[in-house]
Formats: C-alpha cells, structure tokens, sequence
C-alpha cells in the first residue's frame, strides 16, 4: 500500500524524469567548463542523419554528412564566441526569447502539484457564484405568436387560457413554431439560450404543474406549464469538483506568470536616471 | 546549468505525462438509438433506399398521435439544433502564433463557452450568445511549434531559417507578419527546415492539446471535439484543407499522431491514413474540407488529386470520409457564384474569388470547380457514370479564425488575426499580401460562420453522428433554427404545427435520400425556420434544385418558396420583390419592422421527372442588418466611403441537401 503511494507520488516521477533527462543530456551535449570543446556524439549525430532524412527523403551521403557537422560546429562556435562577447545582452529578440521561456516555465511549474480538496473548497467558497448548479427544469409551451405589448395579443390570451384551462391539447393551441413546445430536465440557462433569460427566469418561480401566462420570451408571448423543478443550488465540492478544479487550475496557471515576474521584481531596484516624457492623457 | 534546465525540463515533462489520473469525460455510454433511422444510411451512395420501391401509403394520424397517455413518448428525434465552430486556430497553429496570437486552445474554447477573456490585442471580449461545442483545430504541420520558435528551442534555432523567423515573430507586428507569409511559402513550395517534421515536438503537444479538449468537454452542456487540421496547399497555396473531427476520447486519440502535409498532399493518403487510424484505434474520423473557393479550380476538381480519372472506389471514399463541406467562413463563402448561377441574386455576397490562398490570381474554368451548388450537380452526374457520388457532403460553417476567438458576429467580430482585431483601419489595410495585385483587403474579411447539428444530445457521440449524417446546416453566423424534411407526402396541415412531428414520420431530414418516387407522386418538402432572437427578421426561404438533364449536362434551378410580409410581396416577372431595408447605417442600427420572425412552408417541386437524378437544400436569407464594417464606422467613428465596401448584410443559412436518385 505505502510502496504503490510512493509509486504514485509525482514528485517521485519528477526527480525519476529529471535523472533521466540529465543523463540523456549529458550523453546528447556534453559541454566542458570553459565552454571551448565540442563533441559530436552519437546523439549529435543522429540527429543531423534524422533531420536530413526528413528533408529529403534519405540518408546522407559521407560527404553531406561531414558538411552537416561542420554547420554544426559552426553555429555552436559562433554562438559561443557571441555570448561571450555579451552580443546577446542587448539583443531585444534574445531578450524576448527568453523571456518567454520563463514564462512558460512558470506557467509549467505552476501545474505540477494537484490541488487537494482543501484548495478547492477554499476556491469554491471564494467563488459561489460561478458555481452555482442552475436549476432543473421540465416545462410545456404554447406559443401565441406575439408579445404581450402587442394589443393583439390580448383575444389569443383569453381564447388560449380558456381552452388550457378545459383540459385542451395543448398541441392544438396557439401559433406554430420550431421552438420546443416542451423541454426535460433542461438546465434554466440552456433554456435562456433557446427562449431569452426573462423567460427562464420566470420558470423559476411559477407555480408547479399550472398554465401560467402570459410570459414572454425574445419572440412573444407564451402560456407555459412547468411540471417540475429542481432549484438552483450552491453544491458541495464533490459534484463539481472537476469544473472546480479547472477553474483553480486555470486560474494558478495565468496566475503564475504574473506572480513570477512580480517576485523577481521584488528583487530588483529600478532607479530612473533619465527625463521621463509626461504620460499622455 | 544542467540543473536548472533539468528541473525545467523534467517540471514540462511531468505535467505533459503524467497529467491527472482524471477519468476521461466522455460520452456516455448509450448510443442514440433514434439516430440511425433518421438520416439514413451515413454513406453508401444512396443505395440505402434502392429497395424502397413500394411505399405504404402513409397516414399521418398513426404518427402524429402516439398513443399512450404520454405525448411525448417515442419522440427521439433530434429536438434543437446545436451550434459550433468547427474551425479554430489558436496561438498553437504556426501561422496565428506568428502573428502574435497569444491565445491557446485553452482560452479558445472558454471563449467559445461564454467566458470573457482578453483578446491578443488587449481588448476584452466575450461572445454575445455562448456556442454549444467547439473543435480546435490546429495546424497539424508544426503544431505548436510556433511555442517552440517563439520559445527559442535551441535544436529549432540551429537552424537558420527558423532562428530568422523567430527573430521576426519577436520583432514587432510588421515583421511577424511577414515572417507568417513567408512560412506559408515555405510550407507550400517544401522548403520548411527539417526539424519542422520532427516527431518529437509534435508529441507532447498533441497529448497537451486533447487534454484541454478533455477537461473542458462536458456532456449534456458542452463538447469539445479533439481534432485537428491537414493543411493541404497543393501546388503552392491551392487550398485543399481538411479538418478531422473525432468521435472519440484522448485515450483513442494520443495513440496515433495528426497527419501532416510532410508526409503527404494528396487527400487520399488522408483518407488511408484515417482508414489505418479507424482500425488502429477502433475509434472513428471525419473531415471537413473549406474554402474551394481558394483552391483554384481544385476542390471540386473532376479528376483525382493526381489528375488521374475517378474511380468508383476514390468517389465512395471521398463521400465515406468527407460527409461536411464547410460553405462559409471569415475567408468568405463557397456556396454560389454569380458566374455560375446568373440567375441567384443572393451569389455575390462574401466573395473571395480573385485567387487561391497565397492569391495566386484564378484562370478561366477554375471557379466551377470551387463551389459548393456546381459540386452537388457535378456529383450527380458523377454518380451516373460511375455508380457513386464522391460529392455527396452536407453543410458546415465554421470561423478559420487564427486569434482563438470565434467571434463571428457583426456587432463583435475580432476578425482572423491579432492584426484585424477591432481597430479604426482595419478596414481599409491588407488582410494579406502576397505582392502586387495579390492583396485581400480587410474590409473583405466575412463574420461567419458557424454548423447547427441536428443531434439528439450534446455529446461527442450524438453530434458526430449526426455530422456523419450529414443533419447539418451552414450559418453565416445567427443562430437560426432551420428544418428541411423531402418526402412524397407532406400536405399544407404539416406546416401548421411543430414541423419535426410530420417531417420525421413522413420524410428524411436534410442530409438523408428521398426514396424511390412512388408513381404519379413528386417530392414535397417540409421547410421551417425561426429566426436568431438577436438577429434580424426573415426574408425568405428558397429551396435550391440541381438535376442532370436528359443531355447528361448538371442544370439548377431556384425557388422562393416562402417569404415574409407576405401581404405586400409578389412574384413578379419569375421574381420575389425585395423585402425592403431598414438598416441605418451611419448608426448600424435596424428594425425587425419588415420580415417575419418564423417561416414554414410545405413545397411540391412543379418540375419532377422521376427519371433524373436531382438535388435539393435550402437556403434561409434574414432581412439585411447592418455588417460589421457598419459597426465598425459608427463605433470608430469613421467615414467608409469607398462604394466597393458593402455596409449592410444579409445572413443566411444552408442546409444539407437531399438527394433523389431514380431506381
């Protein structure tokens, strides 16, 4: 049991991975310390052969290959010799470069530890609203074809509540429309989306198992049955631990870039020298 | 050093392998059962209703009343159609990291979802209606290596090429552009470095790219499809891509890498390797071509990919592996062209004809092999001399945006790149240039578009069947309900109440096959739309015909088969009058004071000879509203004055076509 915890343990994997990578590195690009000694191992090497096959379709020949290892040594020689004279300091699209790796390290970091359930609760407390579980609704319509300020509207208003209430189908009532004249335990923003958020809201108080009208949605007005309703609630974190985790996920991971840069910031005095120009508008 | 790039490396390693041991969110177990009787067979060149050949009069009343206290009961079509996108690109795909798109597919498809984000250029955005699913679709070529060049990975640096463009992605806008064009050179004349094929880059981006698709897919509430793009751009920029949508889960598809245009051009290699995928995996593929309208005579092209003649095999193959063609999207739309339908008064709109992707300019006889109304009627006769319709494909719609927003919308249109995203000028500078006499303005950019899927659930199963067969339409962005039914049977009483009762007991839905013609009987068709409740009124819906004449030669024919205001409006001269404007376009402002917000309508084609094949889809036109280059005058307060930018509109939806075939 301890040893299958231990197995599952990412920081286990991750110093596993990183010994693994060391190694894989030193044996790919082995660098002396003085920067001054190149060594075309294998890996080197196959690399260059893999890269030319997937060029061209081949192997290459002796000579191509030599001339491949000599662009090789040429690079690393002079990108050696121009780090060393600090060509890269000043260099706006080196400076971006890296930086964008940090950033992106930063981002990387931040996700290898999972949240426990204490985060999440915490996060889904701070943070209710986004998780509110809408509420659940199973209703009939029948639509009248235009919308209550419509004074037209009013005979189709009678006429219709009349024959709801003898029992009608209401199938036969009203006007036709590709609207659902019915919808099953649809969630009350899915059915804003098809009908418009007055209308769902309306739903979620009306009385269970009444025609009730008019209500109006984006296209008019409506006479509308709800025969059951599940309220909105604020859940406990075990059924929405998934969106709440990647909520916090999310969240840590935009997060981090931010809160990287601002602790190197901390680190760093920036003392300004020179005439700054007025700040526009 | 070691140490550092070790934890660096090993921290990027854990979090791309070993990820959560999350349970993969998927579709839930149960087919949908109702789906296979709906559209009919998803292939098989209409040969499903060959045996059809005595249809037992149909009573309406034994449909219509199920019988049992329960009305509802036995009911399972499809009840709504659900919209998405099933083009995006994000910061991911080569060409839109380039341009500086800083968006993932993460924010991508919270984005789609409904959340706010903040746009590359820094604006923040949120869609105005949320979308119901989402594919992400990156360029299989190089996925994600734009990360890796901007990144600066050192074996991607050694090569010079890359180093340049990745100085110029850092160099400012100007620069990034042009470092993006000439990567689509690059990749289209075969001259990309060689470490751009590496397997090794490809992998863990493709693992880290399903598992966002993962953990945002939530049955019943939203999807997000895995997929990716086949950047096909066969003799330097002739635009034959594909997007391949899977059925499946990231368990099916991390096994297998996307397949790219290094490892061949030709969409039948595609399809060969998504038949090799299928039986790997045992999960399922489709693809979504786009924009034959920039394929210079290509897409449609009436021979094979090698110019070879098409063989029955190669037709069934194209229809088994491609049951959507995506008809409209920001690069314009590739429904109908004025050419070739001169008697269409609705073609010239959204046209990108000038040229293919990289706007090497068109020559004569390229255009009919572009679009989507000539390919119908190609196919059919197609179907004749060979016995099968390799362009027999339903209608998708989708965004191609390269900024991670799918904000088609005309009020809200973050257009394709970081660059056309909103801004005073962005009108009137170029969207693309390839030199001289090859440049696509910004004001031709299209807010479009968007698939409906008639499914009967929003779950990756229920909607890629419902692709597959072909339950689908077009939109140039509303979300407008549309219903197309072909039966022999449909009478006025079925346009009176909710359509889908009648037009799925006594007919096929867009996408299926009209069985055989019983004798003395023509088709009818049950059509319906209701309008986008934020968009404008309905002008008309017009059922579009195509058949092969008795001379062999592909005909169409248009008709007006309902309309709005229809107290005022008449056909004159073979014509519908116009429905009228209300758009303002100093204020981009309209009224839904002409139109009508629903339309149905039961049609009898007058013109039936049940000896030839034919084809039929719809076409829904709103009332014009004002277009985005409208929005953007009022917003920016500028003055468009050149007469060639259109400022007004007029939306629409396609939908799948039904074919007939003659037994």
């Amino acid at each position: 049991m301890r040893m299958r915890k231990l197995l599952g343990e990412p920081m286990l994997h991750f110093v596993l991975i990183g010994i693994a990578l060391f190694a894989a590195y030193q044996w790919r690009a082995p660098v002396d310390s003085d920067g001054r000694r190149i060594v075309i191992t294998q890996g080197v090497l196959n690399d260059l052969v893999k890269q030319h096959v997937a060029a061209k379709g081949r192997e290459p020949s002796p000579s191509e290959l030599n001339h491949l290892v000599e662009l090789y040594v040429r690079d690393e020689i002079l990108y050696r010799e121009g780090v060393k004279l600090g060509i890269d300091r000043d260099d706006l699209v080196v400076k971006r470069r890296v930086r964008q790796k940090i950033e992106l390290i930063a981002e990387e970091e931040a996700s290898t530890q999972a949240p426990t359930d204490a985060d999440l609760s915490a996060y889904l407390a701070a943070n209710q609203g986004r998780f509110v579980q809408p509420a659940i609704l199973t209703f009939e319509q029948v639509f009248l074809g235009q919308s209550t300020s419509n004074p037209g509207v009013v005979r189709a208003v009678a006429v219709t509540h009349q024959a709801l209430r003898n029992g009608r189908d209401p199938a036969t009532l009203g006007t036709p429309t590709l609207l659902p004249s019915r919808m099953t335990h649809a969630a009350a923003d899915l059915i804003a989306r098809d009908f418009g958020d007055a209308f769902a809201a309306a739903l979620e108080t009306m009385p269970i198992g009444e025609w009730t009208g008019p209500i109006d949605s984006s296209f008019g007005a409506h006479y509308v049955r709800v025969s059951d309703r599940t309220p909105a609630v604020v859940p406990p974190l075990a059924p929405v631990r998934e969106q709440v985790a990647r909520e916090w996920e999310n969240e840590r991971r935009q997060r981090a870039r931010t809160d990287s840069y601002a602790r190197m910031r901390a680190d760093y005095e920036v003392s300004i020298e020179a005439t700054m120009p007025k700040e526009q508008r | 050093m070691p140490i550092t790039r070790l934890i660096v490396i090993g921290a990027v390693l854990l979090c791309a392998a070993c990820g959560r041991p999350q349970s993969p969110q998927g579709t839930p177990a149960a087919e949908p059962s109702a789906a296979v009787q709906l559209g009919g067979a998803p292939s098989g060149a209409g040969s499903a209703s060959a045996d059809a050949g005595e249809i037992r009069p149909v009573d309406p009343a034994t449909f219509n009343k199920v019988p049992g206290y329960s009305p509802y009961a036995g009911r399972n079509y499809p009840e709504r159609p659900y919209f998405g996108d099933e083009h995006v690109h994000t910061s991911w795909s080569v060409d839109a990291g380039g341009t500086g798109t800083s968006l993932g597919p993460e924010e991508a498809t919270r984005f789609a979802r409904g959340e706010e984000v903040t746009a590359t250029s820094g604006q923040p955005v949120k869609l105005g209606q949320p979308l119901d699913w989402i594919a992400i679709t990156d360029h299989s070529d190089m996925m994600g290596m734009i990360t890796e060049i901007k990144g600066g990975n050192p074996e991607m640096m050694a090569d010079p090429t890359f180093k340049r463009w990745r100085d110029m992605f850092n160099g400012g806008p100007v620069e990034a552009k042009k470092a993006v064009m000439e990567l689509v050179a690059a990749q289209s004349n075969k001259k990309l470095p060689a470490i751009a094929t590496d397997p090794r880059f490809a992998r863990s981006v493709w693992a880290k790219n399903t598992t966002i698709a993962e953990k945002y897919n939530e049955p019943g509430r939203f999807t997000a499809f895995i997929g990716y793009e086949w950047t096909s751009n066969a003799g330097g920029g002739d635009n034959l891509h594909r997007n391949i949508i899977y059925r499946d889960n990231k368990d099916k598809a991390d096994g297998v890498l996307p397949y790219t245009t290094f490892q061949s051009e030709n969409p039948e290699d595609l399809y060969k390797w998504m038949t090799e995928w299928e039986k790997t995996t045992g999960g399922k593929l489709l693809a979504i071509a786009h924009n034959g309208n920039l394929s210079n005579g290509r897409m449609f092209a009436m021979t094979t990919f090698s110019g070879d003649p098409m063989t029955k095999a190669w037709a069934e193959a194209r229809q088994r592996w491609e049951p959507l063609f995506e008809a409209v999207q920001m690069k314009g739309q590739s429904e109908s062209h004025p050419s070739l339908s001169p008697t269409d008064d609705f073609a010239a709109w959204e046209l990108w004809d000038r040229g293919n992707l990289t706007q090497t300019p068109k020559t004569p006889g390229m255009i009919q092999h572009e679009y989507v109304r000539e390919a119908l009627k190609n196919g059919l006769k197609v179907e004749q001399d060979l016995g099968a319709n390799p362009f027999k494909f339903g209608m998708a719609g989708g965004t191609d945006t390269h900024n991670g927003l799918v904000a088609a919308e005309e009020d809200n249109f973050f257009a394709k790149f970081p660059s056309s995203e909103p801004r005073a000028d962005r009108w009137e500078e170029d969207a693309m240039n390839f030199g001289p006499n090859r440049i696509v303005k910004g004001w031709e950019m299209t807010a479009a578009g968007y698939t409906a899927v008639w499914a009967t659930g929003n779950t990756r199963a229920e909607l890629w069947d419902a692709m597959m067969r072909r339950e689908t339409y077009a939109t140039s962005g509303p979300r407008m309900t549309v219903r197309f039914f072909g039966g022999y049977d449909f009478t006025q009483a079925d346009a009176t109440r909710s359509p889908a009762v009648a037009g799925y007991a006594k007919g096929v839905p867009m996408g299926g096959d009209l069985p055989a013609a019983p004798a003395g009987k023509a088709p009818t068709f049950l059509v319906a739309a209701l309008k986008d409740r934020f968009s404008g009124n309905l002008d008309r819906i017009q059922i579009i015909k195509g058949w092969l004449g008795k001379d062999g030669k592909p005909q169409e024919k248009l008709y007006d088969v309902v309309w709005g205001d229809k107290d005022r409006r008449r056909i004159v001269n073979g014509k519908l009058t116009p429905v009228g404007t209300t758009v303002d376009v100093a204020t981009a402002t309209w009224t839904n004071t002409i139109g009508d917000p629903e339309l149905v309508a039961v049609w009898r084609d007058p013109d039936f000879d049940p000896s030839v094949r034919a084809v039929y889809y719809a076409r829904v036109l709103e009332i014009p509203t004002p277009r985005w280059t409208a929005y953007d005058a009022a917003y920016f307060k500028i003055k468009i004055t050149d007469p060639k930018v259109p400022m007004t509109t007029q939306e629409r939806a396609f939908t799948s076509p039904i074919w007939y075939s003659p037994k």
